[in-house]
């Protein structure tokens, strides 16, 4: 018996978004907060679309590295905005998923009728990080702050040491394995044998694919200028395979180490948003829909007991995705895959064409097979820009729905995002 | 008018020790010296470590209370200057009125002028309003008047009536509750540069006859500014009164009640409810 009561779902349209550039730690944005940042950004996507006074069905945001100050880090920042003070909000985290996470989440909402519109983001400053202090420190501070008597304080002053005074600095690093991001990745590409010149070309394309977007004007409705800053500062335009082959390895160890600080994306500040909603709200706003957001897929690996590399979850969500949607790997006409390491890139496309993987871990008769890499972040992506964990969805998403809206309609991309805890967040955005 | 175009900011510290030595033997009229100032860019550390310590949030735009950070030297050269009738020792900021004519970015260059006018007679002395723009080719963008109150002085015969009331309406509901801690008034000094002895430390302030030492007015204006992101007009003028000293430390209320075009606010001792700033904040219809 069909239940008539229950609203049919949709999908939700992604109507344009904002960023502001991305700029390398301790550069431009030193001194703005995760707050100022986001604040900044809501801002300007609600200057973008004329939302000003008005509230918006949710914002969902959130940062990776926090300040405990910044428990209600997003609704703080709507708060701080020129959106309605009425509009809810929460934050999210999945690391350098967030952004992605966030979008979906908005866009489940909407297309539940749950909400008519919402803002996903994300941001994050590697410049003005959250220091903690050690546990040590931490458990004698908390004595001391309990303590009822002048004698308890003093007892409980009388442990501080010297050596408990240095803080706990933020590291992008495993808790479980004590190992970088980029040391892991560092595994992985020996493992798929990922050549160092092929990873100094991907990142070099990177820069000129992001470079020619710059001239061209694309992210004129995609970016605003914050702090002086007009363009992403990581950006190098005049990039070569030449200048980055003379980079040294920064991570792995020995012969075989090929990833550089050149093909490596670099710890970054920055944030974006992205205004998705009903087809209905953005038509009685007069607002375009630039695509849709169809579908997405989470997946997480087992890197620390199970043997497979730290960033490689999304080679596992993609055949859910396609399998739900009825799609091939190759039903595509834009690939952005997230450019944590040019190694990274390349060890998830070749997991995909490898059959005996594909068979083993994947389940799969066949393999995913390989893209065209002419449709591969034509319009540069993380290495380029510079990745601000959590502000990394919202870009790609914002560019993507662009780039599927200015190919015409009935165009599809796909988005693949790994992030740190092994896991991986997949999507499908058509116009 | 004389105008006397300065090169770079006057040094403060220098500014008070002088009006310190040089606090006899003055009267007389207001002088009619303009100071001003051309091109000057915005640092943006500065604005930086402004916004941090008025709980601003930082961006491209200017704070309506930042382009004082720059006229204020101004303004001090222009009252510790022997020809300005009244000691700087003693002045006390009893009025600020702060238009925004259009939002100011942090990467246009300024120039600035800055003068004193209206001489005035009030019932505990003598008032005289500071002024200043800013313009940015050629265009005004911003401008404000700082009424000060000189105990005990005499203005001039046929002065007018001082104005340093700021009437606002009930205000009622407390929206934020601010611990001042007591080194508000040093940490604000730091990026001000005013380094006056009643906000620095109890000391100080008692030998200046304060109990203790008290927050900086204009600190106080901007924190409300603060509070109000993202619920105000383009275009404003922001007009208040400081009232009571602000002792530090101190517990403090703010209250806001959004009036037809804009704010009425007051920020209060949590306790006793002394009012020490009230103000009002306006959309701007510009005035031809």
């Amino acid at each position: 018996m069909a239940d008539s009561s229950k609203p049919a779902t949709r999908k939700a349209a992604i109507v344009g978004g904002n960023r502001i550039p991305f700029a390398r730690s301790n550069t431009a944005y030193a001194a703005a907060s995760n707050q100022d940042m986001l604040t900044a950004t809501i801002d300007g996507l609600v200057a973008r679309f004329g939302l000003q006074g008005e509230q918006v069905g949710e914002v969902v945001a959130g940062a990776v590295l926090k300040h405990a100050r910044d428990f209600n880090l997003t609704r703080e920042s709507v708060l701080g905005s020129t959106l309605a003070a009425t509009t809810p909000a929460y934050d999210v985290q999945q690391a350098c998923g967030t952004g992605l996470e966030a979008a979906v989440l908005v866009a489940n909402k909407i297309a539940l009728g749950q909400i008519e519109s919402g803002i996903a983001g994300g941001v994050d400053t590697t410049s003005d990080a959250p220091l903690a202090v050690g546990d040590d420190l931490r458990r004698v501070l908390i004595s001391l702050n309990n303590a009822k008597t002048l004698g308890d304080r003093l007892k409980a002053l009388a442990k501080i040491r010297p050596g408990q005074l240095v803080p706990d600095m933020p590291r992008n690093s495993e808790p479980r394995t004590g190992l970088a991001m980029g040391d892991h990745q560092a595994i992985t590409a020996k493992e798929w044998e990922i050549g160092r010149e092929e990873q100094d070309e991907l990142a070099a394309r990177s820069h000129q694919n992001m470079a020619a977007a710059y001239e061209r004007g694309f992210f004129d409705d995609l970016v605003t200028p914050f702090l002086g800053l007009t363009r992403d500062n990581n950006l190098r335009p005049d990039s070569s395979v030449e200048k980055l082959a003379k980079l040294k390895p920064v991570f792995g160890t020995g012969e075989g180490a090929t990833m550089t600080a050149g093909n490596s994306t670099p710890l970054t500040d920055g944030a974006s948003a992205v205004l998705l909603a009903s087809d209905e709200w953005a038509e009685a706003k007069g607002l375009p829909v630039l695509a849709h957001l169809v579908d997405a897929q989470t997946a997480a690996v087992d890197y620390v007991h199970g043997g497979e590399g730290l960033l490689m979850a999304p080679v596992y969500a993609l055949p859910v995705l396609l399998a739900r949607n009825g799609l091939t790997l190759q039903d595509f006409d834009f690939y952005e895959i997230h450019e944590a390491f040019a190694s990274t890139v390349l060890s998830t496309m070749k997991a995909w064409e490898d059959p005996a993987f594909c068979k083993e871990k994947l389940g799969l008769d066949a393999p995913l097979g390989p893209i065209d890499r002419a449709k591969l972040n034509v319009n540069g992506s993380s290495l380029a820009a510079g990745h601000p964990f959590a502000a990394t969805g919202g870009r790609i998403v914002a560019s993507l729905a662009k780039m599927l809206h200015e190919a015409g309609p009935g165009k599809r991309g796909l988005i693949s995002i790994c992030a740190a805890g092994g896991q991986g967040v997949v999507a499908i955005l058509e116009s | 008018m004389a105008v006397t175009v300065l090169d770079g900011p006057p040094n403060l510290a220098a500014l008070y020790a002088r009006a310190a030595l040089t606090a006899r033997g003055r009267g007389g009229a207001l002088p009619d010296t303009h100071l001003a100032r051309h091109g000057v860019p915005v640092d943006r550390d500065h604005l930086a470590a402004y916004a941090r310590v008025c709980r601003l949030p930082l961006d491209d735009v200017l704070p309506a209370t930042y382009p004082h950070m720059l006229t204020f030297p101004l303004q001090m050269a222009l009252m510790t200057d022997r020809a300005f009738p009244l000691g700087l020792v003693g002045l006390v900021h009893v009025r600020n009125r702060i238009e925004v004519l259009r939002p100011v970015r942090a990467d246009e260059s300024l120039d600035l002028e800055v003068w004193a006018e209206r001489f005035a007679t009030h019932r505990s002395g003598a008032t005289v309003d500071l002024c200043a723009t800013a313009t940015v080719g050629g265009a005004e963008v911003w401008r404000s008047r700082s009424t000060y109150l000189a105990r005990g002085a005499t203005a001039p015969d046929g002065a007018p009536e001082a104005d340093v009331e700021v009437p606002v309406g009930a205000l009622e509901r407390t929206a934020a509750t601010w611990r001042v801690p007591d080194d508000a008034g040093r940490r604000y000094a730091k990026v001000s540069g005013d380094v006056n002895p009643i906000h620095l430390s109890g000391l100080t302030a008692k030998a200046l006859g304060f109990k203790r030492a008290i927050a900086h007015g204009m600190w106080v204006k901007a924190r409300v500014l603060g509070a109000l992101a993202g619920r105000l007009p383009e275009a404003l003028e922001f007009d208040v009164q400081f009232k009571k000293p602000l002792f530090l430390p101190s517990t403090v209320t703010l209250s806001t009640a959004e009036v037809p075009g804009g704010w009425d606010v007051a920020v209060r001792n949590a306790g006793s409810g002394t009012e020490h700033v009230v103000g009002t904040i306006r959309t701007l219809e510009e005035k031809h």
